[in-house]
């Protein structure tokens, strides 16, 4: 268990994180019924992300006894509309949650992938939020747009899928998910979620150019001051600034 | 059994055998039988597994179907030809039904013209991917006696419901160019499609199997009639006419002295020698190992003499099919005085006349330089004309050991792709798809082809569980299962509304190969083959339009590559268009090094001022020397240059590496910017892709330092930092270690992670339907393909190491791409000592590694920088020994 501040711990090299003041698990980019949805199209790939979100969640669980789940964004992935490879996962999700790890309430800030899933709040009982949301002292945004609020001491964000890219013995190069955490330009703490999807590899964040994909890196964010905190087998690895990293 | 036949029957046994039309029209047009002719008229009429192995135009053809059209025109005189399929003729060419079809109608024609309606026509058509609908329809009204269609086509076939029914009557199969079939998938997937159709005809049928040389002969005769239920091989004859044509070759050095000639004087020599040939000949036809060569050698030759686009062409795979065609058609009527080909002229259609070929450059396997030689002489009773023109010095001991086996007849061999996963994966869906199976049986059914008498039941197992989805939970069977399986009562069948679609759409072994995008800076700076990037090795160096790039990654259809200080490339960009010498080739140059090394040492024992001898070029081995050379097919020049080569390497370093000695040479570049780890392990390119990966990585380890890696088919160098000292008993200690490591469990590792295994993992993905490339009529991008398989791959590799196409990707990168099964024989000869090996140190470089450590400028015509890179290093070695022996 590593303390990133006095509210918020990380665990195991897990890919999520949890605050004590809202005893709320938060995560993000689930991407729920991707295999499904491929398969559909004809690739076959083998269903291995559910599972593997179901064991990261059940560690959680037990780790922090939590009794809120938010996900920052993308529980599921097609854009168009929910497929119903999705609709399965997702209800299963809920399901499991509630009855599996006794979680009250769920909370779901949308992504840019969760397009028409509003539909079955009432349905599957969870709550949503269009955009963002503002929660105790904390800022929840998936990160395709900037945050209109000015408020929380806290950002957090989804959306990126960061990762670090080093390479192996043989020259190969590897990524590994991390967190990023830092400062905002107007004074506020930031964290950036790596991706829950077992598929998403992670965007080099001490390679790409980070503006394109989330605005908020060219307006009030320098992706070198923030640290790096990299998902280890059972750990989590601080890897230093990004800003660092680059010379490597 | 399967048996050589080796007395050819008379001509009147022969002939007599024939339907009396039949053989009136064959003696009025032909006379006398070819010798295949005689031994196969009488073999196939009565119904006998026959393989032929002739050379071009000795009536290959007819020598299978005279005796076919006899057999039908008997049935047709007796009113008992019946709408329905006698014969499949299967060819992996195209081109070559249109020809196979016009060659049946000829004889059909015109003797129905004589006998008029009264008998009925026996009826050839063709079928492949682009017979018309309508034709189709018409085909399944009313079949022809005579199918002729292609492995693809067949395999669709074999599962359209009504037109299967058609395939029931079939008597004979024949099938052509199987040289260009037993040593691939292609070749697999087509064994597996004969057993289908056996079974669907409840019977076995007459085979007759029809190819270029190709050995071992008995492999290839196994692979047409696979085996019968009681596991042994059916019953076959083989005929071997490939060395009833005569045939006249010679290795030719263009120059008198490939190393110390100038540039300008190699090349001009190159195109004067070939110049001086094309002139001589009505036609020459030119092979060069690369599609770039090609053009070059066009350009030079045009450039050079008098030539122009009306009687000189190009003929490759990169150009239009309009372009080869037109080619052909000039070639046919005998317009161009010279054509130069990369390989897509070895194969089966009929060029016209030719009366000389030239390969430039190492063909790399004595079989492909018969077959290539042997397209010149038009008739069979022609004597068929070559010159190997070789551009260094490996090449040139290369090329005179290849034309001296070809004279004492020992061809190489090919191998079979054995129990490949992912082929057996698309038959077992089309099986499933046609009735239900008790698993028995259809294991049974698979096991009677050659390429899978060995399959072990799990592996089959594990394909049908993979097959029916069971990697997936039960819920989203609907979508991922291809058949049904019944575990209890061991039954498969189909399952899936798609699946047919996906069956019809996906089927074949060939994959889609595109041009890799390469970026520097996010900038686009060119493109290379897909197949070449998965040779790629991150830190590989090599050259893309005249400049130096080093390899980091790749994504998707787009390779990543830095700038590079670094003036070595590593990997020729021909590297993966080219064949790897045959590993029977490697082991009989390593015995003519080992036999004439021994004779010139004797002599040098007893020779003062041999440098100066050398320098005047007055040394010539002596006598046991010249008369190993004098047995040998070559010209003056190369004699006195392959003399030479030993010589100094004899002097040099006292020893030339053999086919029981491997020397390793730790030695240094000429500015001792580097340390070079020579290995001089002359067993062809794929065993040394598996040894120099087993050393690098051993050696990457024992001395806790990056290394680079240079293969070849000579030998593999392994590049280390100049800072690195390593000692003598530290390689012994690489060796040991190397000889008693788990070969297998290593490369399997450092496999893994490689463009290899990612490129050839999407391959059988696609061929094991779990990867489509065409989904419901849509056709997906190799872009996409490639995306969607490395997802496949993380997720299949999770479930289990073990996941069939996981595992038949495997297979195929350390069988079919490496020779990892040889790589561990010599492993183990080295460590029970059956095959030495010997460490020296050198300041320079040896003679025998310069090709090799210069190995990635290679180019087919040398590149000006590799030649002066190599002119130094003999420099460098001349002043050694003529320090050391005045």
């Amino acid at each position: 268990m590593m303390r990133l501040t006095s509210d918020i711990e990380l665990a195991d090299g897990l890919p999520l994180l949890y605050i004590k003041s809202l005893d709320a698990i938060v995560c993000s980019d689930l991407h729920l019924g991707y295999e499904g949805v491929m398969a559909s199209r004809g690739s076959f790939v083998p269903k291995l992300n559910f599972r593997k979100i179901k064991e990261t969640m059940m560690k959680a669980a037990k780790a922090f006894g939590a009794k809120t789940v938010i996900v920052v964004g993308d529980i599921k992935n097609e854009f168009a509309d929910v497929h119903v490879e999705e609709f399965n996962e997702f209800r299963e999700f809920i399901g499991f949650l509630r009855k599996e790890l006794g979680i009250g309430k769920i909370i779901l800030i949308k992504g840019n992938h969760d397009n028409f899933i509003d539909r079955f709040r009432q349905a599957l009982g969870f709550e949503i939020f269009a955009q963002e949301a503002l929660l105790g002292d904390y800022l929840f945004f998936h990160g395709e747009e900037l945050p209109k609020s000015k408020g929380g001491k806290t950002l957090v964000m989804g959306h990126l899928h960061p990762a670090i890219a080093v390479y192996n013995k043989v020259g190969v190069k590897e990524k590994i998910k991390c967190f990023l955490y830092g400062q905002t330009a107007d004074g506020r703490k930031i964290i950036i979620l790596p991706a829950m999807n077992y598929f998403a590899e992670g965007v080099d964040v001490n390679q790409e150019h980070l503006g394109k994909m989330a605005p908020i890196f060219d307006r009030m964010l320098d992706v070198d001051e923030m640290k790096a905190l990299c998902l280890g087998e059972d750990e989590i690895l601080d890897f230093g600034k990004v800003g660092k990293l680059r010379s490597v | 059994m399967i048996e050589y036949y080796k007395k050819p029957f008379s001509r009147e046994e022969s002939l007599g055998s024939l339907n009396f039309y039949i053989r009136d029209w064959f003696e009025k047009r032909y006379k006398n039988p070819t010798p295949p002719q005689l031994y196969s008229f009488k073999l196939v009429r009565e119904q006998k597994n026959l393989l032929i192995t002739a050379p071009t135009g000795s009536g290959k053809t007819f020598s299978a179907f005279m005796a076919i059209l006899s057999d039908l025109m008997d049935m047709a005189e007796k009113g008992a030809l019946e709408e329905k399929i006698y014969c499949v003729y299967i060819s992996p060419l195209r081109a070559l039904n249109n020809d196979i079809y016009r060659n049946l109608n000829e004889p059909l024609d015109e003797i129905y013209k004589k006998l008029g309606e009264s008998v009925k026509k026996i009826s050839v058509a063709i079928r492949t991917g682009d017979t018309p609908q309508a034709e189709r329809q018409k085909m399944l009204r009313n079949p022809p006696n005579i199918l002729v269609t292609t492995p693809e086509s067949l395999a669709i076939l074999l599962n359209a419901q009504k037109f299967s029914e058609n395939l029931k009557s079939v008597k004979y199969v024949v099938i052509d160019e199987i040289h260009e079939l037993a040593n691939n998938k292609r070749g697999v997937h087509l064994s597996l499609s004969l057993e289908r159709l056996a079974d669907l005809a409840g019977r076995d049928f007459t085979r007759v199997g029809l190819g270029a040389t190709l050995y071992p002969l008995e492999t290839a005769a196994g692979f047409l009639v696979g085996y019968g239920d009681d596991g042994k091989e059916r019953d076959c004859y083989i005929i071997d006419a490939t060395w009833d044509k005569k045939m006249d070759y010679t290795t030719v050095c263009p120059v008198s002295d490939i190393v110390n000639a100038a540039d300008e004087k190699i090349d001009e020599s190159i195109y004067k020698t070939l110049n001086e040939i094309i002139e001589k000949n009505k036609t020459t036809l030119i092979f060069t190992n690369t599609r770039s060569g090609t053009e070059r050698v066009i350009y030079n030759l045009m450039r050079r003499f008098k030539y122009g686009e009306e009687n000189i062409a190009a003929h490759h795979g990169s150009l239009s099919r309009e372009l080869r065609l037109g080619v052909e058609e000039m070639l046919k009527k005998g317009k161009l005085k010279c054509v130069v080909s990369s390989t897509s002229l070895e194969l089966g259609i009929d060029i016209g006349y030719i009366d000389n070929v030239v390969q430039l450059g190492s063909p790399k396997s004595v079989t492909r330089a018969i077959q290539r030689i042997g397209r010149s002489g038009h008739r069979f009773s022609d004597v068929a004309r070559g010159e190997i023109v070789a551009i260094n010095r490996d090449d040139l001991v290369e090329c005179a050991v290849m034309l001296d086996s070809a004279k004492k007849r020992r061809l190489d061999s090919f191998t079979i792709p054995k129990n490949a996963l992912d082929v057996l994966a698309q038959h077992i869906v089309g099986m499933a798809l046609m009735k239900k199976w008790k698993i028995d049986d259809a294991f049974a059914l698979v096991r009677r082809a050659y390429s899978y008498h060995s399959l072990d039941k799990k592996d089959f197992m594990m394909l049908i569980e993979y097959l029916s989805g069971s990697y997936v939970g039960l819920e989203s069977r609907r979508v991922y299962a291809k058949i049904w399986y019944d575990a209890n009562e061991a039954v498969i069948g189909r399952r899936g509304r798609l699946t047919k679609l996906i069956y019809f759409l996906n089927i074949g072994t060939i994959p889609d190969e595109v041009s890799v995008d390469v970026y520097q800076d996010r900038k686009q700076i060119g493109s290379i083959q897909e197949e070449f990037l998965s040779r790629l090795k991150p830190g590989d160096i090599f050259v893309l339009g005249g400049k130096l790039y080093k390899f980091d990654h790749s994504r998707e259809m787009k390779a990543f590559v830095t700038g590079t200080e670094s003036k070595i490339p590593t990997i020729p960009p021909w590297f993966s268009e080219t064949l790897p010498l045959t590993y029977e080739l490697a082991l009989e140059i390593g015995r003519f090094r080992h036999e004439l090394a021994d004779a010139i040492a004797k002599e040098l024992r007893g020779i003062k001022g041999i440098s100066k001898l050398l320098k005047a070029r007055k040394f010539t081995g002596g006598k046991d020397a010249e008369a190993i050379l004098d047995a040998m097919p070559m010209d003056k020049n190369t004699r006195s240059s392959i003399t030479s080569y030993f010589t100094e390497q004899l002097l040099f370093a006292k020893h030339v590496p053999n086919d029981k000695l491997v020397l390793i040479e730790k030695t240094s570049d000429e500015k001792g910017e580097r340390n070079y780890l020579v290995f001089h392990s002359l067993y062809g390119r794929r065993v040394n892709d598996a040894l120099s990966r087993l050393f690098a990585i051993e050696a990457s380890d024992m001395f806790e330092t990056d290394v680079g890696l240079m293969i070849n088919d000579n030998g593999f160098v392994i590049v280390t930092d100049a800072a690195l000292k390593i000692g003598k008993e530290d390689i012994s200690r690489l060796v040991s270690n190397v000889a008693n490591s788990d070969a297998a469990r290593i490369i399997r590792a450092n496999v893994r992670r490689t463009e290899m295994m990612k490129r050839r993992f999407r391959h059988a993905a696609v061929r094991s339907f779990m990867v489509l490339r065409n989904y419901k009529g849509k056709k997906i991008s190799v872009k996409r393909q490639q995306i969607n398989s490395e997802l496949v791959l993380k997720a299949a590799e999770e479930i289990s190491p073990d996941f069939p196409v996981v595992k038949e990707t495997y297979r195929e990168i350390m069988d079919d791409v490496m020779d990892l099964p040889r790589a561990r024989e010599i492993l183990k000869k080295l460590k029970e000592g059956e095959i030495a090996y010997e460490i020296i140190e050198t300041q320079v470089p040896s003679p025998f590694s310069h090709v090799m450590v210069t190995f990635g400028e290679a180019d087919v015509v040398m590149m000006k920088d590799r030649r002066k890179h190599l002119r130094e290093l003999h420099k460098h070695v001349m002043q050694q020994i003529s320090k050391r022996y005045g």
